[in-house]
């Protein structure tokens, strides 16, 4: 099946620092492919990089390689060709994106429900009551309760899982093809987390997109992705399926990831608690 | 042998305006022993951070009592105070924020040598040096500023801070849950292999229940102030009699794609601990399913 977004050859620098050095990979509609790593691995700048947003305040610069997307006319456009009047077309209408903080995503001193609405009202040219009535059936989309009473409200009002709800309802409102997760569930307590994710895969089979998970948590991983891209300082490592990755990783780098990993229950049967058997991993 | 630290129905409660109270805190009852790790499991405003806080007496308790080594500490004045906090150090989650920028490392960790009147001059840096090398770190690295530490280092910085008084408890309030993953794993078998060698105790608070799993004795799972479960960590993760604790359990994610869950969609959230004035939460009643493993009774 022929790729929806490929990147290849992805390089960017900061000044004389390489953040992102020769990354590829592809993305599948209907799949979703976790691009794994540590702090500075460089995972979060490719994801800024495909949304060009890295370039923006950042002083990023994309210094090689190709980002093809199929539009959904079907024409293959390499977004690193794009101007920024472009762009701002395809962004949030067929590529969106949710961060890790949804509160600094959000507007204080608007109700959520106008901020996904003027999300709508942008990219769909609908009008006012019209939108409304897209943000609503979002909001149920999303599973928030009282959705109605819910669009009325400020973010302040909301927890940090009802907020990650709003931001995917708003990611999801122009039907995008793409869908960017930056450690979506990173700031979310552990239920809270369960039902994010269990959402998330759920939309996926719904609509269809493609969704780039970014995250540092292989349990995360685990639990949504189809693919894995195991970055380490800039490179990519080691990629494969996510059974692949996890019981057969030929890396050092990803034995050594594995490795450290706490998992839930691997201490069954054990009285005393255990050190991690770690494996050595000099770069 | 009685337990190093003993808290008796201890509270904690904030006044929030309008006569509005949050209970952080409520009736909480619990011993750590010697050499053990006690771990404090819960979501965020559970109130396992101020459990901690208050023990160390950072908050004064508005009620209850906490008996380190055969002393209660909870309504001691300053100065008999800071004679039994020698016994019971911190470490908090951001290693940055705990050491000021303009020192070299080495003072942060000497400081409470001084403070305790322990060491001074000469002396304290060799007890600084020796402390540096018991945490995996270089004895020349006391003069290096935090900036030029990784997040891991300032870490373990922190530790021989709080190892620098010959504490017997240790309170780690998320103290690994900032850290990379392959660096945390470190910082623990670290913490590990110094209560094997110096025989303290931990108070372990976090939410990672994996890593809980790994490095505990004995768990306690709170819920909006109280303990609803507290018991050996084989009973807690294999035979969970609580609802809530096997929710949290069931929420973890697993690092194996083969065990992968289907989740119900839910979407209910954990209730406020802000109470109108005039009303309290109900106290949970505790009761015995084995000696030592404690459940409250659920409705």
């Amino acid at each position: 099946m022929e790729p929806l977004l490929s990147v290849r050859g992805l390089t960017v620098t900061f000044g004389s620092f390489t953040a992102v050095e020769d990354v590829s990979f592809d993305i599948h509609a209907g799949q979703t492919l976790a691009v794994v790593g540590e702090s500075g691995s460089g995972k979060s700048v490719t994801a800024l990089s495909i949304m060009r947003l890295v370039e923006l305040g950042t002083r990023g610069k994309i210094e090689g390689g190709e980002i093809l997307f199929r539009t959904p006319d079907g024409d293959l456009i390499d977004l690193v060709q794009q101007s920024e009047d472009a762009m701002r077309v395809i962004r949030g209408n067929q590529i969106s994106m949710i961060f890790q903080e949804p509160l600094t995503s959000l507007n204080p001193v608007y109700s959520v429900g106008d901020q996904v609405a003027e999300a709508v009202i942008l990219h769909q040219g609908l009008d006012r009551d019209a939108a409304n009535e897209r943000v609503l059936e979002m909001f149920r989309l999303v599973r928030i309760p009282e959705a109605e009473k819910r669009m009325a409200q400020f973010p302040h009002e909301m927890s940090g899982g009802m907020r990650q709800r709003v931001m995917i309802a708003m990611a999801l409102s122009c039907d995008p093809k793409v869908l960017i997760a930056d450690e979506p569930t990173t700031a979310l307590d552990v239920t809270i987390q369960a039902q994010i994710l269990g959402l998330m895969r759920d939309l996926r089979e719904q609509t269809g997109a493609a969704v780039l998970i970014i995250t540092h948590d292989m349990g995360v991983v685990a639990e949504v992705a189809d693919d894995v891209v195991v970055m380490n300082r800039a490179r990519v490592v080691e990629r494969g399926s996510a059974t692949q990755i996890f019981e057969s990783a030929a890396e050092p780098y990803t034995k050594a990831l594995l490795a450290s990993v706490p998992r839930l229950g691997s201490m069954a049967g054990r009285d005393e608690p255990a050190p991690f058997d770690l494996v050595e991993y000099q770069s | 042998m009685s337990p190093l630290v003993e808290v008796r129905d201890l509270c904690k409660h904030f006044p929030v305006g309008a006569g509005a109270t949050v209970f952080a805190v409520e009736g909480v009852s619990l011993e750590v022993g010697q050499g053990e790790t006690l771990a404090v499991v819960g979501e965020s405003g559970c109130g396992k951070s101020t459990l901690a806080h208050t023990m160390i007496r950072l908050h004064d308790p508005t009620s209850g009592q906490v008996v380190l080594d055969g002393v209660d500490i909870s309504t001691l004045g300053n100065r008999a105070l800071r004679e039994h906090r020698r016994k019971m150090q911190i470490i908090f989650q951001d290693p940055f924020a705990s050491l000021d920028p303009r020192r070299p490392v080495g003072r942060a960790v000497a400081e409470p040598l001084h403070i305790h009147g322990m060491a001074t001059g000469s002396e304290a840096d060799d007890l600084v040096a020796d402390l540096f090398v018991k945490v995996g770190l270089e004895a020349n690295m006391m003069r290096q500023y935090p900036h030029q530490f990784s997040g891991g280092q300032r870490q373990r910085v922190c530790i021989a801070r709080a190892l620098a008084t010959n504490p017997q408890l240790v309170i780690a309030d998320e103290a690994v849950s900032a850290l990379d993953v392959s660096i945390q794993a470190q910082v623990i078998n670290l913490m590990m292999g110094l209560q094997a060698e110096l025989g303290l105790s931990y108070l372990f608070i976090s939410h990672d229940l994996a890593v809980v799993e790994r490095m505990s004795h004995r768990v306690a799972v709170m819920y909006l102030g109280q303990i609803v479960e507290i018991g050996p960590r084989r009973a807690i993760f294999e035979n969970p009699q609580h609802s809530y604790t096997q929710r949290l359990l069931d929420a973890v994610p697993i690092a194996d794609p083969r065990a992968r869950r289907d989740r119900p969609l839910l979407t209910d959230e954990i209730p406020s601990p802000v109470w109108p004035a005039g009303t309290s939460p109900e106290r949970v009643v505790m009761r015995e399913v084995v000696p030592g493993h404690l459940v409250a009774e659920e409705a």
